[in-house]
């Protein structure tokens, strides 16, 4: 029986060998192919004798080169290096010396000038300035005089609004050229300016904001619209099958074709042939933001900032008669990304109203050479006009580019205390705000006939007096003993607990490019009066919040005193109520953004009474409209909500409360 | 064969005589001793052959048994390149219609030894760094070698260096490549010399102590106008300037490659690069310079004096942020233009400077990889890559968002928002909150997602009258995901999902909680919300939902967000986070946090105080037990999505938002949510 067993256990395990042998061996021969297997990509091949390769510089051959003559510098092909003498502009700042036009202008050409003349570059000694600007839009025939001062066109700047104007009449040479679409044939990068082609009614200041309300493409918005050569626009079909990828587009008559002059139908794309006549499309595409295809020959870039692969240039060089690329999307293709680059473009301001301004800053930076823009400064918002270089090159220290740089505000603030011609030393204030532990240094601004008292509380904080000031928007001037990027902005009426100013200055770390108020005012359009009016009566929602007790970024004081125009700057000291009002402007129009409101404990209409609405007098009435009008648009954006600490008013224990001294009725 | 009949003959014979215990024993060892066998067998004999196959066909392949082919004298030439040549005129794009994943196509030529009539060779065959070139090509996701898919093609043809071609014989030679067509869609690599290779690598690592000359220029054969300029700047600005040139008392064994001189001064080049902050690049005989590449690798800031320069892949990196290019006119100026330069800019110039090597110079790996990928970029431009992806460090990228919904724009209430509400099969609560909410005035559409595919939605005339549209979606599969498919019905931005068993939300709330959504369009603006907390002894994230002063998430269970975030979560959503909320049926809310708050980079709002919900959370069954369970589960699910996503991307803030007037001393007629807060 055992010995039976074993024997058969030998068996199995010869038969088994024996199957495995015989069986799987020729089985597995015919599966193991004799070469690399058909299919997979074979690649290039490793080489035997790769490493016995030689170099393709024999080591006997220098790197260097032989030395070049350096190239003369000539008109044809002007670059910035060549043709443009910056000393001037380094040792007197970029001053703008404007010719006088000799001819009746056009309404644009008149608004532009118009509009140097009223900033900051502007000079009316051609002998000081560094740039001479000549604009060359006069009927044919009138535009042959060469002006005064000409110098080969050296540090000159001629404005062509309409393509082709005065062309050929006398050799611009060494004169930069701003010109409104330019052909790649005589554009010189780098060096000449390219300008969207203006409507006759573009406004100079502000203007509309862009007609874009949503982010995303509406679900029924065709994928492309064409501009007809009769000034229609047509719809392309949705349906991107029509613009298989081997072939041409069908040529799809749609159903659709608006009128000549008509607004932009609702379409994700819109192609715009290189015609002349065409350009203007193109800023009409942008206001409501869609993505613009582009046949060839255009420069779109302005003076080559917007230089990201940026919707404009996604189609950009479809042979003609083709979809664009973006035509025949994947499914999986990011919807709102196209459209959001265009957007920037469109709401930002190179496209948008603000030319002379955005050009004279492209030229600026250039002479600033490494200290200018960088580019994401450029192209992110609110662009590079509200972004002073000025203040800083790294995006860093601008309250817009904290997520995209990856940092975070820093978590201290210096408090600003103003205190005015009536104001007493505002103790309660100073204790109040020194026992915040955000708190870095308080400043005083004393702008009062007394001096100030020779003794100040003990704080944990340093305290330091600046005294001197007289004019209210002194308090809004960036003053280097600012050692921190968050001001909280107080006066001496104002009355604050610790728990309310830690609070703010929390919400503040969330909305850095924000104000962040404890009171507030609410503008509104005075239908009897025809104009613009604000109230500080309590009511569901508000649009500005009171400087006397605000958070907001340091970049505000440098952007208040150095980019706002004479005549606003004018009405600021005029009338001291005013500047409330416009620096809360100047951040909506940087943001686009409603401000903050947090929770005040107290009744502050007690407190501070010269601030109260009943009191504002005709002059400070009239100072929100005076100020819409310089802005040239109203900017401010109402808000309907409050900020509030997560269990404010809560019913449950005060103990769990990080905030009590908000609760306090 | 044999064998197994073998087996069959003794089988029965043997089975009757053993217990049956004994017999599965038996069949038992018999199947694993076999199985074992063709185990071995097929580990023995596979990867042998494959081995010995592969051995052989590499055999054959030196370079130097490469077929020769020999190009008659009368072969035809080229067209010379068009230089008006634009990539929508000499490219055609309709070659790269085959793109599973918008990826071009790239066929590699075989290589071949090219001889003239007299069997000279045009060229060395191949050198060395087109051969790693190539081979980072075909290692690639472009490569393919199905010359009909390919839409660009890579001659073997070496011109990397044109001073060793025979100019005409390459020409003839290209023009009868098999797809030549006037060189439509060929790529030809024509490198600016590299620095020597053979580097010393204590370069490698970067050095932050201060530099000790200001400005440097180490180029050998300048022109003497050049080098005279430069001698005047270093007359007139001393230490801080060093001007270096070929040293001419060497002897004759040291590699006069690695050395430079100032004067007797002996320095070892290319080390010396690495004591300055900024480094001339000159004009040489090609505008091109080796020293560019050393300079980069050195982390020294190129000054770039040589007009007209196209500098390398100008196309996507922004040259700004790495060099400052001056004018040649300017260079008498070079050193004044750099002074003003701020030394928080020198250092992120010094930064970007080496970023730009180690990502798209340092190997020719890199090099092809980098012009492939913009090739790539120009055919698939809806699928290129972003500024901010070719420029930015990697420690910017990772902190950094670029937030797609980026514009200050406050969508216009008449567009009102689209609920969604999630339902299985609680019908009546599911009509109660279809009531409710259609009372909200914003409210333009209502859709329901019927998650329950075993039983039908009911019918029609049993459904509450409401003043909106109200379309019934049914699912395919009961997954929790179905909420945040981006169905084509949801024609507004705003999305509000709610639960089928939220009832308790008043109008007023609901109302409110759209507009503060329209001021926040990018966020996740919802009633419930909780907090994720790092628990030190455990080491890892934990889900709190009791009362805190924090908030870090809100629920979806009724929460308002662009309709975008569906599209993100339904198609972009990072890893295997989908299919894992489907599996376990859970945490598809904090799933949706995490994206929202990953691609944002901002933090949820959390609208108006915090009242009883209805939620699973609290109507346990029994209470603690199951509630406990369900805590752990959701922390689960916190750790598992930030190792996913690789951050904690939630952010954690103190605020919450309520109606400007909430609970101040006002008459509660005159507020326009008065029924905010009620229990």
């Amino acid at each position: 029986m055992q010995s039976c067993r074993r024997k058969s256990l030998w068996l199995a395990l010869l038969a088994s060998w024996l199957l495995g042998l015989l069986g799987i061996l020729p089985l597995l021969r015919l599966a193991v192919p004799t070469g690399p297997r058909a299919g997979a990509p074979q690649g290039w091949p490793r080489w035997l004798d790769a490493e016995l390769l030689q170099s393709f510089l024999q080591p006997g051959e220098l790197p260097e080169d032989a030395p070049q003559l350096r190239r003369a510098p000539r008109g044809g092909s002007c670059d910035w290096g060549a043709c443009f003498d910056t000393s001037k502009c380094r040792s007197g700042g970029f001053k703008v010396f404007v010719y006088p036009a000799a001819e009746p202008t056009s309404e644009m050409q008149h608004k532009i000038l118009a509009s140097i003349e009223g900033s900051r570059y502007h000079t009316v000694s051609p002998t000081e300035a560094c740039l001479h600007l000549l604009t060359l839009d006069a009927p044919a025939g009138a535009c042959s005089l060469v002006p005064p001062k000409w110098n080969g066109g050296k540090n000159h700047l001629v404005l062509r609004l309409h393509p082709a104007s005065c062309s050929g009449t006398f050799q611009l040479g060494w004169a930069m050229v701003a010109e409104a679409s330019p052909t790649v044939d005589t554009f010189r990068p780098g060096f000449d300016v390219a300008l969207p082609l203006l409507p006759e009614a573009h406004p100079v200041r502000g203007g509309a904001p862009g007609q874009l309300r949503q982010h995303s493409p509406h679900p029924g918005a065709a994928l492309l619209a064409l501009a007809e050569e009769r000034g229609g626009w047509r719809v392309a079909a949705t349906d991107s099958s029509a613009c298989p990828w081997d072939g041409h587009c069908e040529q799809d008559h749609g159903p659709e074709q608006t009128h000549p002059g008509a607004a932009l139908p609702n379409a994700t794309f819109c192609l715009i042939p290189g015609r002349r006549a065409d350009a203007l499309r193109f800023l009409q595409a942008l206001q409501p933001s869609l993505g613009a295809a582009l046949l060839r020959g255009y420069r779109l870039d302005q003076g080559g900032h917007c230089s990201r692969q940026e919707a404009p240039t996604a189609g950009a060089g479809c042979p003609p008669g083709d979809a664009p690329h973006a035509g025949p999307r994947p499914a999986s293709a990011d919807p709102v990304s196209v459209g959001h680059l265009l957007l920037l473009s469109g709401e930002g301001h190179p496209y948008r109203p603000r030319e002379p301004a955005f050009l004279l800053q492209i030229i600026q930076d250039r002479i600033l050479g490494a200290s200018a823009h960088p580019s994401l400064l450029w192209n992110s918002p609110p662009g590079a006009l509200l972004a002073l270089p000025t203040f800083s090159t790294s995006p860093l220290d601008f309250p817009f580019y904290y997520l995209q740089q990856g940092s975070r505000p820093a978590g201290r603030f210096s408090a600003l205390i103003w205190v005015g011609a009536t104001g007493q030393p505002p103790l309660k204030l100073i204790q109040a705000v020194a026992g915040s532990q955000h708190c870095a240094q308080i400043l005083v601004l004393w702008s009062n006939d007394k001096p100030p008292p020779p003794s100040w509380p003990e704080t944990a904080v340093p305290l330091l007096v600046i005294e001197g000031h007289r004019k209210v928007s002194a308090r809004f001037f960036p003053h280097s003993a600012i050692s921190t990027d968050a001001i909280l902005s107080l006066d001496a009426h104002s009355s604050l607990s610790t728990s309310e100013v830690d609070f703010a200055f929390v919400v503040w770390q969330s909305f850095p490019e924000r104000m962040v108020g404890f009171l507030t005012w609410s503008h509104f359009w005075d239908e009897a009066q025809g104009r613009w009016g604000y109230t500080a009566e309590r009511v569901n929602e508000f649009s500005m919040v009171l400087t006397s007790a605000a958070f907001y970024h340091r970049y505000y004081h440098t952007l208040f005193t150095h980019s706002l125009p004479k005549a606003l700057r004018r009405l600021a000291e005029a009338a001291p109520h005013c500047v409330d009002v416009l620096m809360n402007f100047l951040v909506a129009a940087a943001t686009k953004l409603p401000p903050i409101k947090v929770p005040s404990g107290r009744r502050h209409e007690d407190a501070s009474p010269p601030r109260v609405p009943g009191d504002l007098g005709p002059a400070a009435r009239d100072c929100i409209d005076r100020v819409a009008a310089g802005f040239g648009h109203m900017p401010l954006v109402s808000s309907r909500l409050r900020l509030d600490p997560v269990l404010f008013k809560d019913p449950v224990s005060v103990l769990r409360k990080k905030y009590r001294g908000l609760e306090k009725p | 064969m044999c064998a197994s009949v073998k087996y069959n003959i003794r089988g029965p014979a043997l089975i009757p005589r053993m217990k049956i215990k004994h017999r599965i024993y038996y069949i038992t060892l018999f199947s694993v001793v076999l199985l074992g066998l063709i185990a071995t067998g097929v580990f023995q004999f596979w990867p042998h052959s494959i081995e010995s196959s592969n051995d052989w066909s590499v055999e054959k392949r030196s370079v130097r048994d490469v077929p020769v082919v020999r190009l008659p004298a009368d072969s035809p030439i080229p067209e010379r390149g068009d230089l008006s040549c634009r990539m929508h005129t000499c490219f055609d794009v309709y070659r790269c219609g085959f793109n599973p994943k918008n990826k071009i196509k790239v066929f590699i030529y075989s290589l071949k030894k090219y001889v003239d009539d007299s069997g000279v060779p045009v060229s060395n065959t191949i050198s060395r760094e087109y051969n790693e070139l190539l081979t980072a090509i075909s290692d690639s996701d472009y490569y393919t070698d199905d010359i009909t898919r390919a839409c660009l093609f890579v001659p073997s043809i070496d011109v990397l260096n044109q001073n060793t071609l025979r100019i005409k014989e390459t020409a003839q030679a290209l023009a009868q490549l098999s797809r030549w067509d006037r060189g439509t869609n060929h790529l030809l690599f024509n490198m600016l010399p590299g620095g020597p290779p053979d580097y010393n690598t204590a370069l490698d690592v970067p050095r932050d102590s201060p530099r000790r000359y200001f400005l440097l220029s180490s180029q050998m054969a300048l022109h003497p106008e050049y080098r005279e300029e430069l001698g005047a700047l270093q007359a007139k600005h001393g230490e801080s300037v060093l001007v270096l040139d070929k040293c001419t008392n060497l002897s004759e064994d040291v590699l006069s490659v690695r050395k430079r001189c100032h004067e007797h001064q002996v320095f070892d080049y290319p080390q010396v690069l690495q004591e300055a902050t900024f480094c001339v690049v000159l004009r040489g005989a090609r505008l091109g310079q080796a020293v560019l590449s050393d300079v980069l690798r050195a982390g020294c800031v190129p000054v770039v004096i040589a007009d007209s320069y196209i500098l390398p892949f100008s196309e996507v990196l922004d040259w700004k942020r790495a060099s400052v290019v001056v004018p040649e006119e300017k260079m008498a100026d070079v050193y004044s233009i750099l002074q003003s330069i701020p030394q928080r800019q020198i250092e992120e110039m010094q930064r970007q400077a080496r970023w730009f090597w180690e990502a798209y110079f340092q190997s020719i790996k890199a090099i092809a990889l980098a012009t492939l990928q913009i090739i790539n970029d120009r055919i698939y431009p809806y699928a290129a890559i972003s500024y901010e992806e070719w420029n930015d460090p990697p420690t910017v990228k990772w902190g950094s968002v670029s937030n797609p919904l980026f514009l200050p724009l406050i969508p216009p209430q008449s567009q009102g928002f689209t609920a969604i509400v999630l339902t299985y099969d609680r019908v009546e609560s599911l009509f109660r909150v279809i009531t409710e909410v259609s009372k909200v005035p914003s409210l333009s559409k209502l859709l329901v997602v019927w998650n329950n595919q075993n039983k039908s939605p009911p019918e029609e005339s049993l459904w509450p009258k409401i003043r909106v549209p109200l379309k019934v979606v049914r699912t395919a599969e009961n997954k929790l995901s179905n909420r945040f498919f981006p169905y084509d019905e949801i024609e507004t931005e705003a999305v509000l999902a709610i639960d089928d068993d939220i009832i308790m939300l008043t109008s007023d709330e609901l109302q409110f909680g759209y507009e503060v959504w329209r001021e926040f369009p990018d966020r996740l603006v919802g009633y419930p919300g909780r907090l994720h907390l790092w628990d030190h002894e455990m080491s890892k994230w934990k889900y709190e939902s009791e009362w805190t002063n924090e908030v870090s998430m809100v629920l979806t269970g009724a929460a308002f967000y662009h309709k975008y975030f569906n599209y993100l979560y339904t198609y972009k959503m990072p890893g295997d986070i989908k299919n894992w909320v489907d599996a376990h049926m859970n945490c598809e809310d904090i799933a949706m946090n995490f994206l929202v708050a990953n691609v944002t980079g901002k933090a949820v709002i959390k609208v108006t105080p915090r009242k009883k919900f209805k939620c699973p959370e609290c109507t346990a069954i029994d209470g603690l037990s199951l509630d406990q369970t369900h805590m752990v589960e959701r922390s689960e699910c916190i750790n598992k999505f930030a190792s996913v996503f690789g951050t904690m991307p939630l952010k954690v803030v103190e605020h919450r938002a309520d109606p400007v007037l909430y609970k101040d001393d006002f008459p509660e007629k005159l507020k326009s949510f008065p029924n905010i807060g009620s229990l």
